[in-house]
């Protein structure tokens, strides 16, 4: 029973790891239409900013927000040069920003190493029952639902969420209404890098810097995007419990392979019955 | 008060409009009348600055307006474009809201204002613009103009595809508006009836340049002029 419960939880908190992971890649796809193939590097450019400040003497918690803004720094540059010349045409944007993640991986390669040094995470730890869980990954669980409920709101609510819906929907029309669209969509996409940048940032302690780790994230992170469908916001939190949760249930209990297998066979399968994605009958915005 | 002067313009190379000129007073509507591809929506863009200004200026309450549209939409010029363009994938609410947010006023109190104006987006409020019938999107995309607080207003065919009772509707709320705010009105249009009824005045383009000015009692009796903008 307490096994039981233990696994639950720390499934829970791998399902959470994922959508933290997920959150910024959903927002650019479901407001923009733009499919960011270098999110994973956004999330170690994060966690490389978190890291280079910790290193520097700053406290860790304090690291998280310098990350997220360098980040959102970062990907207001790369909307400028790059993907505002490619909206609408999302192949084009695709391969343009792989590219983009293969060269910053290489410029992380150059410039950190392929090791780093992880940060030890905050050495705190619950007993349930004869089993004893990290604290930190557990409150990975209340980042994650409180991300997603910030998120919501300020798309959904926000005069600047209502903006940078009009923005995109209809550019022009959005600008004779006294819209800078153009501005609009960059700090829009500079959001979402910005939510990427506070994903490396905050599983730090979980999941250390590496050039590497972009690749790990973004192809699941991408397969929920897609699996959630047109309500992205909550349909990738959806997708994200059920898959992820559900993968990491069964590696406990059998191997990592096995969850990593159940995870692309439920996609397979789901995509199979909900070709569109599983939100794509809902009625919500987000 | 909004004055157009010499405007030039058109799409890559081709001169759609030629040195046109027409001003617009305080509290007045005026229509632009013409038949079909005469450059009466491109009139409306090279306004908004949608297309490039080749030549000719823009001036509201003797200013020069800014070089892009939405610095203009700021300033106070309103627009509701031929095929109305609400943002469909957000509700009539929002349509309303984000317009009246970006010009500094208060969302709520512009929407409240809107449904009072309309009372048939009522019923729709939190509805999804794109599922609207054409003519009750139209009455949004005005609706939408208004929650600027524009001081002048462009409109571009506010009647096509839209039913009569409606149209009534939208001419009767046009002339309150007029007089509550004194805002400044420019129709282009086809329908002669809807223009009577509200403009006091009218320019008449052909071939992208303005060919005459007439006011109303004019335009009523010259039964030539009327055959030939109707095309009939």
């Amino acid at each position: 029973m307490d096994y039981l419960f233990a696994v639950l939880l720390s499934s829970l908190s791998s399902a959470s790891i994922l959508l933290i992971a997920t959150i910024g890649l959903a927002v650019v796809f479901g407001l923009m239409g733009v499919i960011n193939l270098a999110h994973g590097e956004f999330i170690m450019f994060g966690a490389y900013a978190a890291l280079t400040a910790t290193q520097q003497g700053v406290p860790f918690i304090l690291s998280i927000p310098i990350a997220v803004l360098l980040t959102m720094i970062f990907g207001a540059l790369v909307e400028i040069l790059i993907i505002r010349r490619l909206y609408g045409r999302m192949f084009d944007t695709m391969l343009a920003t792989w590219g983009l993640s293969l060269a910053l991986y290489q410029c992380a390669v150059i410039i950190f190493g392929t090791v780093s040094p992880g940060i030890g995470m905050p050495q705190m730890s619950i007993a349930i029952g004869e089993y004893s869980l990290a604290v930190y990954p557990l409150l990975m669980i209340v980042v994650a639902a409180s991300m997603l409920i910030g998120v919501y709101y300020l798309l959904t609510k926000s005069v600047y969420g209502m903006k940078a819906r009009a923005a995109i929907q209809v550019p022009h029309m959005a600008r004779a209404i006294g819209i800078n669209s153009s501005n609009t969509n960059t700090l829009t996409f500079a959001i979402g890098c910005g939510l990427a940048g506070f994903a490396g940032a905050v599983l730090l302690p979980i999941v250390p810097a590496t050039p590497s780790m972009g690749f790990a994230f973004v192809i699941k992170s991408f397969l929920i995007v897609v699996v959630a469908g047109p309500v992205t916001l909550a349909g990738s939190a959806l997708s994200a419990i059920g898959m992820g949760g559900g993968a990491s249930v069964i590696s406990s209990f059998m191997t990592s392979v096995a969850g990593d297998i159940f995870f692309f066979a439920l996609t397979l399968l789901l995509l199979r019955f909900y070709p569109l994605g599983i939100s794509s009958r809902w009625r919500f915005k987000l | 008060m909004f004055k157009i002067s010499n405007a030039t313009g058109g799409y890559g190379k081709t001169t759609i409009i030629r040195d046109v000129s027409l001003e617009v007073g305080a509290g007045e509507i005026v229509a632009l009348l013409g038949r079909n591809g005469v450059g009466k929506s491109t009139l409306m863009r090279y306004v908004t600055a949608e297309i490039p200004n080749w030549e000719g200026r823009v001036e509201l309450d003797n200013a020069l307006l800014p070089d892009t549209t939405f610095g203009r939409a700021r300033a106070g010029l309103g627009y509701v474009p031929q095929g109305r363009f609400v943002f469909p994938r957000m509700s009539v609410i929002e349509n309303i809201a984000v317009a009246a947010a970006t010009n500094g006023h208060k969302p709520k109190q512009a929407v409240e204002h809107a449904m009072e104006w309309f009372p048939m987006l009522k019923s729709k409020a939190a509805a999804l613009a794109g599922g609207l019938s054409g003519g009750q999107q139209q009455v949004l995309a005005l609706a939408r103009a208004l929650a600027m607080k524009p001081k002048v207003l462009l409109l571009d065919e506010p009647t096509e595809g839209v039913q009569p009772s409606i149209i009534d509707e939208m001419a009767g709320i046009l002339l309150k508006i007029r007089e509550e705010s004194g805002i400044a009105i420019l129709v282009a249009e086809q329908d002669l009836d809807f223009c009577l009824s509200i403009a006091s005045r009218a320019y008449v383009m052909e071939r992208g340049a303005v060919r005459l000015a007439v006011d109303r009692e004019e335009l009523r009796q010259n039964k030539e002029l009327q055959q030939e903008l109707l095309g009939v």
